[in-house]
Parts: C-alpha cells; sequence; structure tokens
C-alpha cells in the first residue's frame, strides 16, 4: 500500500478559482438606478455572503486614482466587530445601506451598498493597505465586505438576482 | 447490652424486622444481616432455643402480637389479628412506577392476571398482588414496617427471578458484580417516624448512628442474590457490572402525601419552579420536608407511630450495566469522498458513509448490536479531524471507541476480524484495535490540541512571479522554478533558530465561521520544503509541518488574504491547492506502555 499526493493530480483544463469553488455568485446591475453600478454577491454553502463590484461596474472602466472611505458619516465599517458563534453586534445593514466610498482624482465619488438586510461580519482590511485590490482583483481578494443574512433573505435574493448564465447574456446586448 | 436489648424491643413492637432492628443498634457488618435471626437472638430475653423452632415466621419470635398492637392499632383501622389480610390493595401498584426509561431492561409484569399465573411457578410468596378472593400469602402484619420488606427473605425469590432473567438476556462475561437498590422512598418517612419514636424513649439515641437501608440491603440481599446468578459479590466500584434493582411501594406517593402538610412551603415553591423539580417526591425533598420534623407534628398526621403496611415494596424493574470498554487504534483513510462522522444537515444525511460507519458496522456486529443499538451505544471519538476531499496516510489518525454496557470484552482475533472488515472497504484501513482504558482517552484528547500534523499538499502555481526577471508576456507558461522551490525551501518570517519557522494569522475561515467565532489566531509551521512535480511545470508539492489547528488549505491560498503570509508571499505569485494528504499525526498512540 503506497499512496502519494501524487495520484491525486486532477484535470487542469477543470481548475475553478477558490470564490468558484465554494461560493454561488450572483449580480445587481445598475444599483439604486445607477448606470453600470453593478454588484457582485457571493454566496458561500453556509449562507455567508461576500460583497464585490461586479467586472462590469464603471469603476473599472475609469482610469484615475483613488481611495476608499469605510467611514460612511454614521459609522466607521472598519471599527465593525462581532462577537461569539452567532457573530453578535455586528453593524446591521440595509439594502441601501453604505458600506464604503470610492473617492477619485476628480472629486467624483460612488457609494459601494449593502444590497441585502443582514449584519456586517467583515470588512476586507487589505484593501486599507493595498486599495488597488480593489481594481487588481474583485473576484477575489479584492471583495469589499462578508455579510451574514437571515436563511429567508438569502435564499430570497439568491433565486431574485441574475446568475453567472443571465448576466454575461445581458452583458453581451 | 440492656438499652441495645431495650431498643431492639421498641423496634420489634414498631413492627421492625430483624435486619431493620440491628439498623436502628447500628450494627454494621456484612455477617450480622446475612444471618439476622440468629444475629438477633442475642438482643431476645427468649431462650434461644425456643425461636429455632419457627424458622420461617421471623417475625413472630417477638412475644405475642400483643406488643405489636400496642403501638399500631392506635395509628391503623385495619385489624390486626392473625387471619389473612382481605382487602389487598396494590393492584395498581406498577401503574405507579414514573418514569422508566428506556433504560430498565424489563419490568414486571403490569397485569395481575398474568401474575397470577407465574406466582405458583415462582413459589413466590412476597407478592400480595392476588386478588382478594384468594388468601394473601404474607400477613400484613409480617411486612416490616420500616424496609417494607426489603431485607425479609420471602420477598428475594422474586428480586432474584427478575434479576437472572435480564442477565439471561444480556449473557455479560463478568465473573462479579455490585448492586444497587432503589428504595421506595416512603422508607425515609419510616425510618424517620421510628427514630424520632426510639429517641422519645432514649432521649441520647443519635439517628445518624443508624445503619442506612442501602447498605444493610447489599449486606443481607447481596451474597444470597451472588449464590443465585453464580457470580460473585463485589463492591459496586470495583466491579465492572452493577446491577440495579427498582423497588416499588404501592401506597408511596399515597403516605408521603402528609408531607405537603408537614413542609407545605417546601412543596409550594417545588411546584411554583415546576420546570426545575419535575417531580414532587424526591429523596431529597423527602429528606428536607422531614428535616426538622418533630412526633407532635407527624401524630396531628397520623404518623405518631409507624403504620404497618398493606403490602411490601416488589421489584418493578431491574437495570443492568457493565462499565465501558474502549478500544483504541488509527485509522488511514483513502477516499477523497469521506467525512470522518456522518455529515448532517437538518437531520438528514449528506453522504452515504463515514470513517465512523465503515468502522462501527463491524464491531456492532461482533456484539450482535442492531444498527439503532450501535447509533447511542458506539461513540467515536478521535484526535482531530481532516475534511472530507482530504485523505489521512502514513500511520493514519488516532481514534478511540468507547463502547456503553458491553457485555464482554472482545477477543484479539475478533478485533483483528474487524480490522480485516474495515479494510476491505478499500476507503478506510485499520491495522490494529486494541484495549485502552478510560485514563488513555486524555491523551488522545491532548492530541487534539498539542501534536504537530505533518501533510502533504499539491499546489498550482497561478501567475508568473513578480520578482521573476524573466521577461513575459501573455503566452509564456506559467512554471514553477527552480527559484520558486528555493524560495520557499529558505522561506521564514522568524527568527533564525526559533523552533518555528513561519508565523501565521489565520482569521477564522469563512467555511467554518457559521459556526465558529470570528478570531485572528496565531498558527505555526514548523517546516516546509517544495519540490517541483515531473511532467507538471505549473504545479508543486509542499511537505508541510504545522502546530494543531493551522487550516493548511488557507495557508495555501491565503483565503483572500484572511491568512497571512501564504504560501503565495513566498513566491510572490498566487498559488492554489489542489490536493491534500495528512502523511502523520504525531501521538504515541495506542500507547505501547
Amino acid at each position: 500500500m503506497d499512496f502519494q499526493i501524487l495520484d491525486s493530480i486532477p484535470e487542469l483544463s477543470n481548475y475553478k478559482s477558490f470564490t468558484d469553488r465554494y461560493f454561488t455568485k450572483r449580480y445587481i446591475l445598475n444599483y439604486g438606478g445607477i448606470e453600470n453600478n453593478d454588484i457582485m454577491l457571493m454566496f458561500h454553502s453556509n449562507r455567508i455572503m461576500l460583497l464585490s463590484l461586479a467586472p462590469s461596474h464603471f469603476f473599472f472602466k475609469k482610469n484615475l486614482g483613488y481611495s476608499i472611505n469605510f467611514n460612511t458619516g454614521k459609522v466607521d465599517r472598519l471599527s465593525n466587530s462581532v462577537k461569539g458563534k452567532g457573530k453578535k453586534g455586528g453593524q446591521q445593514l440595509e439594502p441601501n445601506s453604505t458600506l464604503c466610498q470610492i473617492l477619485f482624482e476628480d472629486d467624483t465619488s460612488f457609494k459601494v451598498p449593502s444590497c441585502i438586510k443582514g449584519s456586517l461580519i467583515e470588512i476586507n482590511e487589505s484593501l486599507v493597505k493595498y486599495p488597488e485590490l480593489l481594481k487588481e482583483m474583485p473576484d477575489s481578494d479584492g471583495f469589499i465586505a462578508i455579510i451574514l443574512s437571515s436563511i429567508t433573505i438569502s435564499e430570497a435574493k439568491k433565486s431574485e438576482w441574475l446568475t453567472p448564465e443571465e448576466y454575461l447574456a445581458l452583458l453581451k446586448n | 447490652m440492656d438499652q441495645q436489648k431495650a431498643i431492639f424491643k421498641l423496634c420489634k413492637g414498631l413492627g421492625c424486622c430483624d435486619s431493620c432492628c440491628l439498623r436502628y443498634l447500628g450494627i454494621r457488618y456484612q455477617n450480622a444481616y446475612e444471618n439476622a435471626q440468629t444475629f438477633c437472638l442475642k438482643f431476645q430475653d427468649k431462650p434461644a432455643n425456643a425461636e429455632k423452632v419457627d424458622q420461617n415466621k421471623p417475625t413472630d419470635i417477638s412475644p405475642p402480637s400483643s406488643t405489636s398492637e400496642n403501638t399500631v392499632t392506635s395509628e391503623t383501622n385495619v385489624s390486626t389479628d392473625d387471619k389473612p389480610t382481605e382487602n389487598v390493595t396494590n393492584d395498581e401498584s406498577n401503574n405507579v412506577n414514573p418514569g422508566d426509561d428506556t433504560k430498565t431492561d424489563i419490568k414486571m409484569e403490569e397485569d395481575t392476571s398474568n401474575k397470577e399465573d407465574t406466582d405458583s411457578s415462582n413459589g413466590n410468596v412476597a407478592t400480595s398482588n392476588g386478588n382478594g378472593s384468594r388468601p394473601a400469602k404474607r400477613r400484613k402484619r409480617d411486612i416490616c414496617t420500616s424496609c417494607l420488606g426489603l431485607l425479609q427473605k420471602d420477598g428475594w425469590p422474586e428480586c432474584n427471578a427478575a434479576v437472572k432473567e435480564v442477565l439471561d438476556k444480556k449473557q455479560y462475561d463478568s465473573k462479579t458484580f455490585g448492586c444497587g437498590l432503589s428504595a421506595p422512598i416512603a422508607t425515609i418517612l419510616r425510618e424517620k417516624v421510628i427514630c424520632l419514636k426510639i429517641k422519645e424513649a432514649f432521649p441520647d439515641f443519635d439517628e445518624r448512628s443508624i445503619t442506612t437501608l442501602k447498605e444493610s440491603w447489599k449486606w443481607a440481599y447481596g451474597p444470597q442474590l451472588a449464590q443465585h446468578i453464580g457470580i460473585a459479590l463485589d463492591s459496586g466500584s470495583v466491579s465492572p457490572l452493577l446491577i440495579v434493582l427498582n423497588m416499588e411501594y404501592p401506597d408511596d406517593l399515597q403516605e408521603l402525601e402528609i408531607l405537603k402538610t408537614l413542609s407545605p412551603d417546601l412543596f409550594e415553591s417545588r411546584s411554583r419552579q415546576r420546570k426545575r423539580f419535575t417531580v414532587e417526591f424526591t429523596r431529597r425533598s423527602v429528606e428536607q420536608a422531614l428535616e426538622g420534623a418533630t412526633l407532635e407534628a407527624l401524630t396531628a398526621l397520623r404518623w405518631g407511630s409507624v403504620r404497618s403496611a398493606d403490602s411490601a415494596a416488589s421489584c418493578v424493574s431491574v437495570v443492568c450495566t457493565r462499565t465501558p470498554l474502549y478500544l483504541g487504534g488509527r485509522y488511514i483513510k483513502l477516499s477523497r469522498e469521506l467525512p470522518q462522522t456522518p455529515w448532517l444537515l437538518g437531520g438528514k444525511r449528506m453522504m452515504e458513509s463515514s470513517v465512523q460507519d465503515i468502522i462501527f458496522e463491524p464491531l456492532a456486529k461482533a456484539y450482535g448490536m442492531s444498527e439503532a443499538d450501535a447509533d447511542h451505544r458506539l461513540k467515536f471519538m478521535s484526535a482531530g479531524r481532516e475534511d472530507v476531499d482530504v485523505r489521512c496516510l502514513g500511520d493514519g489518525r488516532p481514534f478511540a471507541i468507547e463502547i456503553t454496557d458491553p457485555r464482554r470484552e472482545l477477543t484479539a482475533g475478533e478485533l483483528q476480524q474487524i480490522c480485516e472488515a474495515v479494510s476491505s472497504t478499500g476507503q478506510v484501513v485499520l491495522k490494529k484495535l486494541v484495549p485502552v482504558t478510560k485514563e488513555d482517552l486524555t491523551l488522545l484528547k491532548s492530541g487534539e490540541e498539542n501534536k504537530t500534523k505533518t501533510y502533504e499538499a499539491l499546489c498550482i502555481k497561478l501567475a508568473h512571479s513578480k520578482s521573476s526577471d524573466t521577461t513575459q508576456n501573455g503566452t509564456t507558461p506559467i512554471t514553477v522554478t527552480d527559484e520558486d522551490i528555493s524560495r520557499i525551501n529558505s522561506y521564514r518570517n522568524t527568527p533564525e533558530g526559533a523552533p518555528e519557522r513561519i508565523a501565521l494569522t489565520q482569521k477564522t475561515p469563512i467555511r467554518v465561521l457559521h459556526r465558529r467565532p470570528l478570531l485572528a489566531r496565531t498558527r505555526h509551521i514548523l517546516d516546509i520544503t517544495a519540490s517541483k512535480v515531473t511532467g507538471h511545470p505549473q504545479l508543486l508539492v509542499i511537505r508541510i509541518r504545522t502546530t494543531a489547528g493551522t487550516y493548511v488549505k488557507e495557508f495555501v491560498h491565503g483565503e483572500l488574504r484572511r491568512t497571512a503570509p501564504s504560501l503565495g508571499d513566498a513566491i510572490g505569485a498566487p498559488v492554489d491547492i489542489l490536493a491534500l494528504d495528512v502523511t502523520n499525526v504525531q501521538l504515541d498512540w495506542p500507547n505501547k506502555q
């Protein structure tokens, strides 16, 4: 009996990225009536959600320097903390709550909405030190926040929002 | 001696059996209770030879029934002559049984008509379950007013038969047993009244000096039970086999009812907290209620002296349990589609099998357990666990199984057969399974927290290294370079010479975040070496040794930078994991002594 890790080499053409392996992706276009304010939500099988900018977001077309502000005026998203197994004490989010604001060099800006009612678990702190991740790796290390919502809301939104196939089909038109 | 004789006489007068008289005298040795009748002679005034004639009527040896009548009649409305008692009132006795849980091995027949059929064959003189038309086999006055018959021989054959039935069914291999008694709670009330009566006559009598019912029952009943079942009586703390007899007395609740008047506050507060105190009368509540009771207070409740008993306590169930056995071993898991334990989601099995299921099956078979039986009598414990898609190779992962109420120990040959049956599945391999002790289990659990683990991971490099000086364009294939390998092999973020090479900060992985708190933990990689994979230029294999609790998959891909540093940081390029094996769980298990 001789087993080695090398007997487990998979077919590399089937390789899927970390987020594609473990998350179901959903898309919302033109959030809040703003054109190309497109958001991606990634649902883990355990109901935990990651929020990112969708590849079609107008942010990616703008070739300007930017900074990210996690202080919404009311609360500082970076001071969020949760306690215990139940993740108690996270900031409460409504669909229109602002997670952060992106400020461009030309003084224009836009807000990233939560899109869903839930509780904020974690803000991607890497963005503070490396804001470029937002542009370079929106699908992975550049995610914005981890959110937890109720089963009912999660399931409802998962079926309401666009699947990757629907999203790609819409983009083509 | 004179006072002892006087107390003996007083107890006899109150309707106590020989053994109970000895209890109130504080006699504390087995011999006395094994032969109570003989032993009692020295406390009696009558010449010894007179009693010997009347062996099977022990209570009649005390002089004329007038003594007992004097003290008892005023309290009871029942005639005290020697005629068989007519109105035997305990037909419903067995229905009182409150909480027979599933552990009860047998229950005595609840149906009186069935009972009658078996009575004669049992030669059972103790039960008074007959109906009124049949002469009761035991006169009421003969039932001890203190122990309700527990220490009286005529009830024992019935108990013996009940124990034997359970043992025959369960077939334990134990050569010894300990025995336990669950006595009717009314015996506490009765004992209290008798103590108060003695104290009334002898003020310096200390009720704490009496021998407990349980203790004397073991001495009196135990040895002859041993003879009946053919194994030796031992202390319950020594013998693995414990036999518990549940004795019930039909008038138990009815007699205890007076305590609510005696100690109204206690029972009112208990009934207000019904969730906490589901049962009204427990040994504890009854003891509390009787704590400061006086003869005057009890007299007002018509318990100024101990009442005669209409029927004896009888055995309603026998529970036999053997202390758990433990088996230890190491399992090798060869499947990437097999969880360690059944994976349940909302009560539904997500995967058909598990390491636990595969090991339990032949074990349950060896013990003749049904699936449902195995479910609650076998318990799986291990030093940590691996994910469904992770294999566990090398010597395997240490684990143990607890077997509740085992009938016997398995032979070395049987254990070997179990290993072979497990290994034949091809998914799990078991090399050996050996008996371990409960104390050994702490080693297993500490292994979960303290021991280091070695893994092998198959990884893929996903982009060119930033530092790479070769000019790349979109078409240059991504390859693992010699430089990558040497960078990993020399990578460290701890001081030179420190036992750990890499200190990691890992946030609770998203995949377990729903059931664990969000924390950033520091973990360590003690050693890491990388090598290229022939024929697969984009792949590399790492061998990595970590402290317990390190999430290896997350170290490799960095989990969206939630683990830092990650393997990719060593080579300046993103890396992902394709497959993972545990190759060694460092723990001396099962201990070879």
